[in-house]
């Protein structure tokens, strides 16, 4: 009987660990290509840019961070300007991602951790990026949905680029009276003025 | 007989075990009402914003000069001589971190720093080495304001401190206690050396800085509004520092759905 137990404990236990490694898998791989980007030296920074915000854009669930960074303000905005700041959003994302990512691009990585976390469905990935003086550690939080993964956060020393966001947009969206459409010309702005550091 | 029913009872677990958890992934909900989930904004008090604004400005001008450039320079050293100034650094920090370990009740991490102060300091050469970790003694940290939290001691609002950056109420009170009961400092003084306090102070700023300088200028650079950024981020890593979670699975985390175009 003992036995029994063990086995269904198993049972329980293993398609979870399955599932966070299946997404460990998928994970790496697309931060081997954004990392690959920034060793390739033939390619511009423009096109750098361009296809790290693709694979960011595929692998992210950036509409519904977006939402959730807009808070209420996305209820009362009309159609087109939801529109026009998912994009907005999207590159804004992209951007931030990719800047971070960037200071990573000259340091080894390992995946050391994946968990299953069956209360909230999303699977947490431990990143460890090693440089010459210690390590630092990059939680992604994934979620599976029609049989892929996205990325719906990612943290830095516990610190979560989303609720970040959240709370940037949420002290911005003060001054402009809550509306999506004037925050829309100041994100498109900062957007230009990221765009521009990153590739300069 | 019975080995076979067994069997085909694990393999029906197994299967219903593997099949929950792949419709329960599959199956995400994409219902609006997830995404009004509470206002992180405004679970941060910041009564004095204008001033605190004012004097972030003020140390983010401070820190664009100095700090950073010389974060940068500090990283140019050969990697061994950081490692030893930071683990001598820290070394430093234990006898407080001890104490405040004893305060919130933690005797099994207050005895490893012990037992790290203790190996550090003699077989790592007063501290330059961290060879407690490679036998396994841990390095955690807690200061006084963590103790308050864990005494129940609230925030209270967001301050902008100059030169020394975000904190709250709570915070700012324990750096005090901190500056003011540490034995390394007292000893200085004691002896004369009152100089050694702002060079340790500043020491450890650099290496602290040094060891951030990609996700500050990440962060510096895509902000819509930097200062909201910093203040948030230095809430959610103190919760997670008050509440000694590790950042796999309990920080702070919002529900997302997955919205399909």
């Amino acid at each position: 009987m003992r036995i029994l137990y063990f086995v269904i404990f198993l049972s329980l236990i293993l398609p979870s660990q399955s599932m966070a490694q299946e997404a460990s898998k998928w994970l790496k791989k697309e931060i081997d290509i954004i990392l690959d980007a920034y060793k390739n030296e033939s390619m511009s920074n423009e096109t750098r840019f361009l296809m790290i915000e693709d694979t960011i854009n595929y692998n992210f669930a950036g509409t519904g961070i977006a939402k959730f960074v807009a808070g209420d303000s996305w209820k009362n905005a009309n159609k087109n300007t939801k529109k026009e700041y998912i994009k907005f959003f999207k590159r804004h994302l992209a951007l931030n991602i990719a800047s971070m990512m960037q200071g990573y691009s000259d340091q080894k990585y390992s995946l050391i951790n994946s968990l299953y976390d069956s209360k909230n469905q999303v699977t947490l990935i431990d990143m460890e990026i090693y440089n010459d003086t210690g390590s630092l550690i990059v939680t992604w939080r994934v979620k599976k949905s029609k049989e892929r993964y996205y990325v719906i956060d990612l943290l830095v020393a516990d610190i979560s680029i989303v609720v970040t966001k959240r709370s940037e947009f949420n002290s911005m969206l003060k001054n402009v009276n809550y509306s999506l459409k004037e925050l829309n010309v100041i994100l498109k702005n900062q957007n230009e003025s990221s765009y521009q550091k990153l590739i300069n | 007989m019975k080995f076979y029913k067994n069997l085909i009872f694990i393999i029906f677990i197994s299967i219903f075990a593997s099949n929950i958890i792949a419709s329960e992934s599959d199956n995400v909900s994409t219902d609006s009402a997830d995404f009004n989930t509470g206002n992180y904004e405004d679970e941060i008090f910041d009564p004095l914003e204008p001033v605190n604004r004012a004097i972030f400005s003020f140390n983010n001008f401070a820190d664009k000069i100095i700090l950073e450039p010389a974060a940068k320079g500090y990283k140019k050293l050969p990697a061994p001589v950081q490692s030893g100034i930071g683990n001598f650094l820290n070394n430093l920090k234990l006898p407080l971190v001890v104490v405040n370990q004893l305060l919130q009740g933690q005797g099994k991490n207050a005895a490893e720093s012990s037992g790290r102060f203790i190996v550090n300091t003699t077989a790592g050469l007063f501290g330059l080495i961290d060879v407690a970790e490679k036998i396994g003694l841990e390095q955690t940290q807690e200061d006084f304001g963590q103790t308050l939290a864990t005494w129940g001691v609230g925030d209270g609002f967001y301050i902008v401190l100059p030169i020394f950056g975000p904190s709250n109420v709570r915070d700012t009170a324990g750096m005090i206690l901190t500056y003011t009961t540490d034995p390394i400092n007292a000893y200085a003084v004691r002896e004369g050396e009152a100089w050694l306090l702002p060079l340790r102070t500043a020491t450890n700023a650099i290496d602290q800085r040094s060891k951030i300088i990609d996700e500050v200028n990440a962060l510096r650079n895509n902000s819509i509004d930097y200062y909201a950024a910093v203040r948030s981020s230095y809430y959610q890593n103190r919760k997670a520092a008050v509440l000694n979670l590790d950042d796999k699975s309990e920080t702070p985390l919002p529900l997302i759905s997955i919205e399909f175009e």
